[in-house]
């Protein structure tokens, strides 16, 4: 609570203190200026009260479940906003378990296999995926897909009630793009924890019992070497709810983070208040469930005093 | 009683004209209408070189959704009175009538080219002090509410800011449009009379405009930030917001079979690469206005898409703004000396990769009607010979006391958009030339405009898109004294009373004559200097019939006649 409070401030605080406002920006769209005319507009928009006056006014609207009302687009903020969170969501989701699936069997594999062919390509494709921005990777597939085939994705969104397999198409695309830039962090984090752990004397006293290769790996090596690995997911997996804004812009999808910028252009600050403490929560979020899966997959952390 | 009898007066020749035939050309499924024109005919438009005049098609295919291109989201919903933007006119159009419009068939807009839409006759009373339009019966509200003369008296109340107006716009970017109007009277439901100042034939040219759609009464303009209620062929449908604008067909539209379509999606896609693909991928039909520069034409035609193309102005130009009030552009030699460093032809070419032309403050010819020909272009400051022109330039600041020693040193400002920003660094790189130092300073969209107001600036790179073709529409909003738009606060008391008298003159010649000379002034006085006219080769698939890009990108969105022939 401590932690969103903080944020509450500093977020209101800062957008405020940036030059130029909402009003600025409706002007420059009418293309001049008017300062009486200005004036009004402020007032009616409530943001000609000091700083601390305006957010306790929003921290009462907040407490009584009112998120405001968009600058922009005059209307409830929340409805605004409800439509962008599943997109998002969906997309981060999906981008973290590909970065997972790619990412942590091809640590493994590279780390048990270490200075050989395979772990020199897979330590290239890391590295590919690592300097390749998902913006930029993003981009050249749809530039491909319509070079070679004549076609890109659908570029308004599709829910999967609507069609799955077009939603299916839609997601995949973008998701790929960003969960093998994941991927290639997951793997190196990942090759290198179990490098760190297949060190270790349980591993070769597990050997030496005449344990399989495979229970040595998966059951002992992996369990120990996983734990520096679900944090690093977890913390992908808050960076990606804010951090997918070009990858929705190139890929035209209508999600959080895409449009918190332009709400930050705007200068459309229920709208911005109202995202970044989502991204906020869902940040506390998953570090409380990184924290929780410790315990679940480390014993010691459960029993701890 | 005066005023009485010229009431009586007006509307005995009201209804007269009423009576009598009139001639004039509409497209087919409309009333013909008509007005008393001007003495002396406009010369023959011409169209722009290889371009064919695209034939219109008769006899619409019915059907279809029209899948359209679309940069941005709405800034003020579908509030066109309050906004400047093309973002807002482009899709608002489909909902809307004007009182009058340009033909749809014709790219070059001119008086010429006027034609009914809620008014299905007009005439000049009075030697263009009165213009009395004859209001179309039987036309409906997407609500269902009659639109009545009350409708027109309170859009163009409001948007003039009349003492009485009933209804009131937050931002009003066209005021000035409507300065001359003296009052509007609705003497009954379907006639509508502007009384005037002064004569004003150019009035409607900006009643023609995108920007002068009529409002209904009866709604509130708040109600426009979030949907739309017009008279036009479509009606909204749904806005998505971020994603789309969907529009439907507006059954009850008061043109008998109109429109084709059954919709319009405008499709929002931020991202300028996606927007093109999508249209080379066929999952758009059309493009923005605007939006489709030189190379990105030459991109989309070497990919191989059977898109077709079509060259047309935009009467948007990118010109070079002056703090006049601050030394040292008070010195017109100074204004002058930055003019001619810079090479006009020089700068389509390098900023525009050859996607813009030269031209003084109105669209040049054959885009525009009233541009200035080659010669006299030839003669103004940065069209002629750039060595000569920069030795010109040279030998003004020297008069006025800035040498090698002693260089000019100015800050550019300009938005942080990657076009704003070639424009300045072209700029900056010609004033080096002649020693003039100058620094870039990259400024925020949201500052951009209050600084340019408050004038914290020295010199800006600027665009300014004109919704009509017109002197009056351009030189009362941006080089009149004290108006909100006239950012560099250029003053003459002379150009002003020219600006008058042209806006006053009935024959076409004779404006003609008098505009090209207020354009070559401000270009000697280095009023504002215009860099380009920006070009757009619109792309748009084959199928999609009876669209005609104009040379306006205000003007030609109302997708009425539009078919699709697949």
């Amino acid at each position: 609570m401590l932690t969103l409070f903080g944020m509450s401030v500093v977020i209101f605080v800062l957008m405020r203190l940036a030059p130029g406002d909402i009003v600025d920006i409706l002007f420059a769209a009418a293309g001049y200026v008017n300062e009486a005319d200005k004036k009004l507009i402020m007032k009616e928009l409530g943001i000609d009260q000091p700083i601390w006056v305006q957010y306790v006014e929003w921290l009462k609207d907040v407490f009584t479940g009112d998120l405001g009302k968009s600058y922009r687009y005059d209307q409830p903020a929340w409805d605004v906003i409800r439509p962008l969170i599943p997109v998002t969501v969906e997309l981060a989701v999906l981008a973290t378990l590909i970065s997972i699936v790619l990412g942590v069997p091809a640590g493994v594999i590279s780390a048990v296999r270490q200075d050989t062919t395979l772990d020199y390509v897979l330590r290239v494709f890391s590295l590919a995926g690592l300097s390749m921005p998902a913006f930029w990777l993003g981009m050249v597939i749809i530039l491909a897909l319509v070079s070679w085939a004549g076609w890109i994705p659908p570029l308004t969104y599709v829910s999967p009630r609507e069609n799955f397999k077009i939603h299916a198409v839609q997601f995949m695309l973008p998701a790929l793009a960003v969960g093998y830039r994941s991927s290639a962090l997951l793997m190196r984090i990942t090759r290198s924890s179990v490098l760190e752990v297949m060190r270790e004397d349980y591993i070769r006293t597990a050997r030496a019992k005449g344990q399989g290769e495979r229970k040595v790996i998966w059951r002992h090596a992996f369990k120990n070497a996983v734990l520096p690995v679900v944090t690093v997911i977890g913390i992908e997996f808050a960076f990606l709810i804010g951090g997918l804004v070009v990858t929705e812009t190139v890929f035209n999808l209508p999600g959080v983070a895409r449009f918190l910028v332009q709400a930050i252009l705007w200068r459309d600050y229920p709208i911005v208040q109202n995202l970044v403490m989502f991204i906020a929560v869902i940040v506390i979020l998953s570090n409380l469930v990184v924290d929780l899966l410790y315990g679940w997959l480390d014993p010691r952390v459960r029993f701890a005093d | 009683m005066a005023a009485r009898f010229m009431l009586a007066a007006l509307s005995v020749a009201a209804a007269v004209l009423a009576a009598a035939p009139v001639s004039g050309q509409a497209p087919k499924g409309q009333d013909k209408g008509g007005a008393a024109k001007p003495a002396a005919k406009p010369a023959a438009a011409r169209t722009a070189p290889n371009v064919p005049s695209p034939a219109p098609h008769p006899n619409g295919k019915a059907g279809g959704v029209l899948v359209a291109m679309h940069r941005e989201d709405l800034a003020q919903g579908f509030s066109i009175h309050e906004t400047a933007t093309i973002a807002t006119v482009w899709p608002g159009m489909p909902c809307f009538n004007n009182l009058v419009i340009f033909d749809p068939f014709k790219p070059v807009e001119s008086m010429d080219t006027v034609i009914p839409e809620l008014a299905e006759k007009w005439s000049w009373q009075d030697n263009y002090r009165n213009l009395v339009l004859f209001l179309r019966k039987g036309v409906k509200w997407h609500d269902g509410q009659p639109f009545t003369a009350k409708d027109v008296k309170y859009t163009f109340d409001m948007v003039r800011e009349a003492p009485d107006a009933t209804g009131k716009l937050r931002i009003n970017p066209r005021k000035d449009w409507y300065a001359n109007v003296q009052s509007i009277e609705a003497p009954d439901p379907h006639t509508v009379i502007f009384h005037l100042k002064r004569p004003q034939p150019s009035l409607l040219m900006m009643l023609a405009s995108g920007y002068s759609p009529v409002y209904p009464a009866h709604v509130n303009p708040v109600e426009f930030r979030t949907k739309c209620v017009g008279t036009g062929p479509f009606k909204l449908k749904e806005w998505r917001k971020g994603e789309f604008i969907e529009f439907e067909k507006n059954k009850d539209y008061w043109v008998p079979n109109r429109p084709h379509l059954d919709g319009i999606k405008y499709i929002i896609i931020q991202e300028r690469g996606t927007r093109f693909a999508a249209l080379q991928a066929g999952r758009l039909d059309i493009s923005f206005p605007g939006e489709a520069t030189k190379p990105i034409a030459d991109q989309l035609k070497a990919s191989g898409a059977k898109l077709s193309f079509t060259l047309v102005g935009t009467n948007v130009n990118d010109n070079l703004l002056m703090n006049i009030k601050k030394p040292p552009f008070d010195n017109v030699k100074v204004r002058r000396a930055i003019s001619l460093a810079i090479d006009r032809r020089a700068y389509a070419k390098a900023v525009h990769q050859g996607g813009a032309v030269a031209g003084a403050s109105m669209q040049p010819k054959p885009y525009g009607f009233w541009g200035l020909l080659e010669k006299d272009l030839n003669a103004l400051p940065g069209y002629g010979k750039p060595a000569d022109d920069k030795a010109q330039a040279r030998k003004l600041l020297a008069e006025a006391g800035f040498s090698p020693s002693n260089p000019l040193r100015v800050e550019m400002g300009t938005r942080a958009i990657a076009l704003y920003v070639d424009f300045a660094s072209f700029v900056i790189n010609e004033l080096k030339q002649v020693g003039i130092e100058a620094s870039l300073k990259q400024v925020e969209t949201a500052q951009w405009h209050p600084m340019v107001t408050r004038r914290e600036y020295q010199m800006g790179a600027n665009l300014t898109g004109l919704g009509v073709d017109d002197p009056d529409g351009n030189f009362y909003e941006n080089f009149a004294c004290g108006s909100p738009r006239n950012y560099t606060d250029y003053c003459s008391e002379q150009v002003m009373q020219m600006i008058e008298r042209q806006s006053q003159e009935l024959d076409t010649a004779k404006r003609m004559a008098m505009v090209s000379e207020i354009q070559k002034r401000l270009e000697m006085e280095a009023a504002r200097p215009i860099m380009g006219w920006r070009l757009d080769y619109f792309p748009m698939w084959p199928y999609v019939k009876n669209l005609v890009p104009h040379h306006n990108i205000y003007n030609y969105g109302r997708m009425q006649e539009v078919w699709l022939d697949k």
